[in-house]
């Protein structure tokens, strides 16, 4: 446990004093207070969140491969791998705390764009239940989303690859619910059920579902436990 | 303190190493020595747990370096061929990061940052970013970090790569203090570093291990074959022909350069200068100097690299 907070903490320490971590919250930000602008200057506004958390969800989903798209990659391919590697650490910490590291960052991102709904809550009534269940559901989707990096990054050394790989992953686990609205037969059904998109649905309209909940967060396991493989994969080539 | 039995190693179908096998007592330097892609590296990987063999067995400490592979690693201080660190952090935090995963706490972390950095001479770059150092600060780091948490072993892959003449010699002086205290396996390729520094040499080649003595003993090894150096003042013109009809002369070299001045090699392992000094005297060529040529660890280390014969 030790070991996985002292490779969580040096991650979020190297976001810090690279431009990496300011430029994705930045650019997060940015595009959010946009939509939140423009939202806010249509005809009779509603102080809802509801709207902009499905624009969270998926730059999000956009901009966590780019958070992990280094955390393995890099590391490989400068060969400090190896320094850490023959420390007294097992893979699966180095994975778990290179993870821990990238969800540190995109919670920090998460308080950020608590500006929005404060901002309501100033301007208008906003419904802070639904708030509340909006930003759980950012936050185990997001999870998931860096569980996916984590793993994009195990499998090369080349970060323009893992931030593809990883956006792929992503996309695909996004787009697939529209299978679903295609027709009924059970493959549109699992279609619907390893949706991204669907199993986040909820969320927002206040909805905490244990099913939801455990969906996300075992995407994360399985992602994880995937780049441990990779990683112990890696050893032997 | 390091055992290493049997380890082969393939990558695919290409053989790194076969059948590598030796031991490092307590305490011991022992010099790593072999051509560039010998498998230095990956007998180093193996051994610190980097990479798993694909036949064979290598402790350290006791411990199996596979089965066992977190508690072999506590006890290693390794240093990589291409030391690679995180450039954006300070020294003295990348030093206590290194300890942290050693399992150390904050106050013996603090305690053995101060050691290292005094010990690595790194006092007037602690606090700067690893980026900004050079090459010879970096190695030191990297040394800095291997010893952090007081390793009983110590694995050095080429520790003097890319340093210049002067940080060559504090290296190696930084490594031969460290004898008794920790045992060390460093590899090299460079044959005045392993006679400077270690009390035994493993010779490895294409894979596999050539040799395994003293400095001393493996350049005796190959004495049978003694060359004489003589130089006399008035040559006779059938000097060369007449030595190489003496008993025990195999072949008779005119150095070039240096008139009155030949190199007698004997076939055996029998010392002829005695004879040679008679022989000169006996003609009255006018012996001016007669010495055996000491064979280096370079001679020894081509001869083992490039006949590929096993003489251990």
């Amino acid at each position: 446990m030790r070991n996985i907070l002292t490779i969580a903490a040096r991650e979020i320490q190297s976001y810090f004093v690279s431009p990496l971590a300011y430029v994705v919250i930045f650019f997060f930000v940015f595009i959010i207070g946009f939509i939140f602008t423009l939202g806010m200057l249509g005809p009779q506004t509603e102080a809802t969140m509801q709207p902009l958390f499905h624009s969270m969800i998926f730059v999000s989903l956009m901009l966590a491969p780019v958070l992990t798209m280094g955390l393995l990659a890099q590391e490989t391919s400068s060969g400090s791998i190896e320094m850490l590697m023959t420390k007294p650490v097992r893979d699966a910490e180095v994975a778990v705390g290179k993870f821990l590291g990238a969800v540190a960052l995109y919670v920090a991102i998460l308080v950020v764009t608590l500006e929005f709904p404060i901002m309501y809550e100033i301007w208008g009534n906003p419904d802070w239940g639904l708030v509340l269940s909006g930003y759980i559901g950012l936050l185990v989707c997001g999870i998931a989303f860096m569980a996916v990096g984590t793993f994009a990054s195990s499998v090369t050394d080349n970060q323009i690859a893992a931030w593809l790989i990883g956006t792929a992953l992503l996309l695909f686990f996004w787009l697939v619910g529209w299978l679903g609205y295609s027709s009924t037969t059970w493959v549109t059904d699992v279609a619907k059920r390893i949706s991204v998109y669907e199993n986040f649905g909820d969320f927002t309209r206040g909805i905490v579902d244990g099913k939801n909940v455990l969906f996300f967060l075992s995407m994360a396991v399985i992602f994880l436990f995937m780049a441990v493989r990779a990683i112990e994969n890696r050893r032997t080539v | 303190m390091i055992r290493v039995e049997g380890l082969t190693k393939y990558y695919g179908p290409h053989r790194a190493i076969h059948d590598v096998s030796f031991e490092v007592a307590e305490g011991e330097i022992v010099a790593f020595l072999g051509p560039n892609g010998a498998g230095k590296t990956t007998a180093m990987r193996i051994i610190t747990g980097f990479i798993p063999a694909s036949a064979g067995t290598a402790q350290v400490a006791g411990c199996d370096v596979y089965a066992e592979s977190v508690a072999a690693r506590r006890h290693i201080g390794y240093v990589p061929e291409h030391p690679a660190l995180y450039p954006e952090m300070r020294v003295r935090q990348y030093l206590g990061f290194c300890g942290r995963l050693y399992g150390m706490g904050s106050a013996e972390i603090a305690e053995a940052q101060e050691r290292v950095i005094a010990t690595c001479g790194l006092e007037e770059r602690a606090d700067y970013i690893i980026q900004r150092l050079s090459l010879g600060f970096r190695q030191r780091v990297c040394l800095a970090q291997a010893l952090i948490h007081d390793p009983e072993v110590l694995i050095l892959d080429e520790p003097t790569i890319g340093l210049d003449p002067n940080q060559i010699r504090q290296v190696r002086e930084l490594i031969r203090g460290l004898a008794g205290d920790h045992t060390v396996l460093l590899s090299t390729h460079i044959l005045p570093e392993a006679q400077a520094v270690c009390e035994r040499v493993v010779i490895i080649n294409h894979g596999e291990i050539v040799a395994e003595d003293t400095p001393q003993a493996l350049t005796a090894q190959l004495r049978q074959a003694q060359t004489v150096f003589v130089k006399v003042a008035q040559p006779a013109d059938n000097i060369s022909r007449l030595l190489r009809e003496m008993p025990g002369v195999s072949a008779v070299e005119k150095v070039g350069g240096d008139p009155g001045a030949y190199l007698v090699d004997t076939a055996m392992d029998s010392d002829l200068r005695d004879d040679i000094a008679k022989f000169v005297i006996e003609h009255d060529w006018g012996l001016l100097e007669l010495r055996a040529i000491e064979m280096s660890l370079e001679d020894v280390f081509r001869q083992l690299t490039t006949q590929e014969k096993g003489v251990a």
